[in-house]
């Protein structure tokens, strides 16, 4: 996750406008959900590869690692769909009798999953390519210029930066534990656990109070204001877009 | 120079638990001046710091800005806040955005100042800070020094007049420590009052116009750097120990090698040159 996050920071496409990369990696992801065919999910997983390796640079293996990240769980989920269990064994593709009852896979639900499988596949897809290219920060910018409510995006703005501040803390007290043979058996990590939670629990309510104090003194009013940075708006990546789009939402079309 | 900028007067603070962190705490800060306070942990010095900003608000006493007693409503409190910054020691606590460029600009924005004006502030802050590079780098990925510079920028954004650093030098290794007093040397050029607290003697004796020194809430010496150092069991009773300039100074007054006369060494050049070759001949075989 981590690297995930640095990489938004470093990649070849951090120079592009945000709004751009947003609108992209959104609007993809919602031609890819609405898709009722398994070739436009296909073509967006190469699309977003593409763009994530070749564009942002990002090396592939890291993608592949990335997009194996969510396999487990989906694997299971599509399983459950596809696998049905019944007393009668009219209508299996597949099937086993155990007992009376019939445990197997129908035909057309075995579609269903393949294609949610490869659908859920093109939309992680489209989710990595934008946390791997856009800031947090720079996501959070455009979604205040959306009108997005005030009290959503300052909450991102704290937890994004907080995420970090904390996961040191919890760091550093799990190495002092760690040194101490906090983590010698299960009933001492158990017991560590706790107390790092409650350690870091206090930690939370003191930084808040640190953090309103240094805030107030920066003449903090109740608003967070920062400014936005300011990136070249790309006619052309917004044709490019366009283009790539257009051929994607007759694909989804011709093949309702 | 002897403008009164910022003044304590009489000021008593506990905290809700009942902890007296200050007891009739009276200071004077001179407009243009570098004043060190000096204290144990705990003596009091942060407690101080955030009443000269408004965020604490004294039990009994008052602070005063140019003369002028504070009054809390929201105006005079921005107003105060405008003109008097606060780096606080921990960076991590100050910064809260993950942006370099939108921590800096946050505190210039809340004085409603244009965009563009703000802009060109920042990018001030950053050249004075020498983060400019650090721009595009998200504030978690920032070393402990850097993060630092980033919240005196966001801070110098602001242009106050008088600029507080709660532990400046602490967790600096010596290089970052020494640029931070380079800083320092900029700011006070370019006219900024600056106050900071510290409990490093050294750096305190060495770079001060005037100390102050505070023990458990209560001011208990102010003046020059070398009258407050000259009177052993204060600098005792408040934990600290003397400069190393001039614990050697007195040793060598003490031990006959230097005149009694000779002025206290205020840089470890003045000391050395102070100390003559014991002969011409002897130097030479060296």
């Amino acid at each position: 996750m981590i690297n995930l996050d640095a990489y938004a920071y470093s990649n070849a496409l951090k120079i592009v406008h945000p709004a751009e990369k947003l609108s992209f990696a959104m609007i993809t992801l919602v031609v890819c959900l609405a898709s009722p065919t398994v070739i436009t999910p296909l073509i967006v997983l190469a699309l977003m590869a593409g763009g994530i390796i070749i564009k942002a640079g990002i090396p592939g293996r890291f993608f592949v690692k990335l997009m194996l990240v969510p396999l487990t769980f989906l694997l299971v989920s599509v399983l459950t769909i596809a696998f049905s269990i019944s007393p009668s064994p009219a209508g299996f593709w597949l099937a086993h009798n155990v007992g009376g009852l019939t445990l197997g896979i129908r035909f057309p639900d075995l579609i269903t999953a393949v294609h949610i499988f490869i659908k859920s596949l093109g939309a992680v897809s489209c989710l990595y390519f934008l946390a791997l290219t856009t800031p947090i920060t720079e996501i959070i910018t455009v979604l205040g210029k959306m009108r997005v409510p005030v009290i959503i995006t300052e909450l991102m703005v704290l937890i994004y930066r907080f995420i970090f501040v904390f996961m040191e803390i919890a760091t550093t007290i799990r190495r002092a534990q760690s040194s101490r043979l906090g983590y010698i058996s299960k009933k001492s990590s158990f017991r560590s656990l706790s107390w790092l939670f409650s350690a870091l629990f206090g930690k939370v309510f003191l930084k808040s109070n640190e953090l309103f104090d240094t805030m107030t003194s920066r003449c903090y009013t109740g608003e967070i204001k920062v400014l936005a940075k300011k990136y070249p708006v790309s006619l052309k990546n917004y044709l490019v877009l366009t283009m790539l789009e257009i051929p994607l939402v007759l694909l989804n079309l011709l093949g309702r | 120079m002897s403008e009164v900028i910022l003044e304590a007067v009489d000021i008593e603070f506990s905290y809700p638990d009942g902890t007296n962190a200050l007891r009739r705490v009276n200071l004077q800060v001179k407009k243009g001046e570098k004043l060190a306070i000096l204290g144990s942990n705990g003596a009091g010095k942060s407690t101080l710091f955030l009443h000269f900003n408004g965020i604490y608000r004294p039990n009994s006493g008052s602070i005063k800005y140019r003369g002028q007693d504070v009054s809390y409503d929201k105006k005079a409190l921005i107003e105060l806040r405008k003109k008097v910054g606060i780096v606080f020691q921990d960076p991590d606590s100050q910064l809260f955005s993950a942006s370099v460029w939108q921590d800096i600009s946050f505190g210039p924005l809340n004085l409603e100042l244009a965009e563009e004006v703000v802009m060109d502030r920042v990018q001030q802050a950053m050249l004075d800070t020498e983060t400019t590079d650090l721009k595009d780098k998200p504030t978690h990925l920032l070393s402990y020094g850097q993060k630092k510079r980033v919240s005196i920028a966001g801070v110098l954004a602001m242009e106050p007049e008088v600029i507080i650093f709660d532990e400046p030098t602490a967790w600096l290794d010596p290089r970052h420590a020494r640029e931070f007093m380079e800083l320092l040397e900029k700011l006070s050029q370019k006219g900024k009052t600056i106050i900071i607290s510290t409990h490093d003697v050294d750096l305190a004796y060495v770079w001060s116009d005037r100390i102050a020194v505070m023990h458990s809430g209560e001011i208990i010496a102010n003046g020059e750097p070398g009258e407050v150092f000259l009177q052993p069991e204060l600098i005792k009773r408040a934990d600290l120990v003397l400069p190393w300039l001039l614990e050697m100074h007195g040793v060598l007054v003490q031990k006959g090698w230097l005149s009694p006369a000779i002025p206290l060494p205020k840089t470890r050049e003045d000391l050395f040159s102070s100390i003559a070759a014991r002969s011409e001949r002897k130097l030479s075989a060296l």
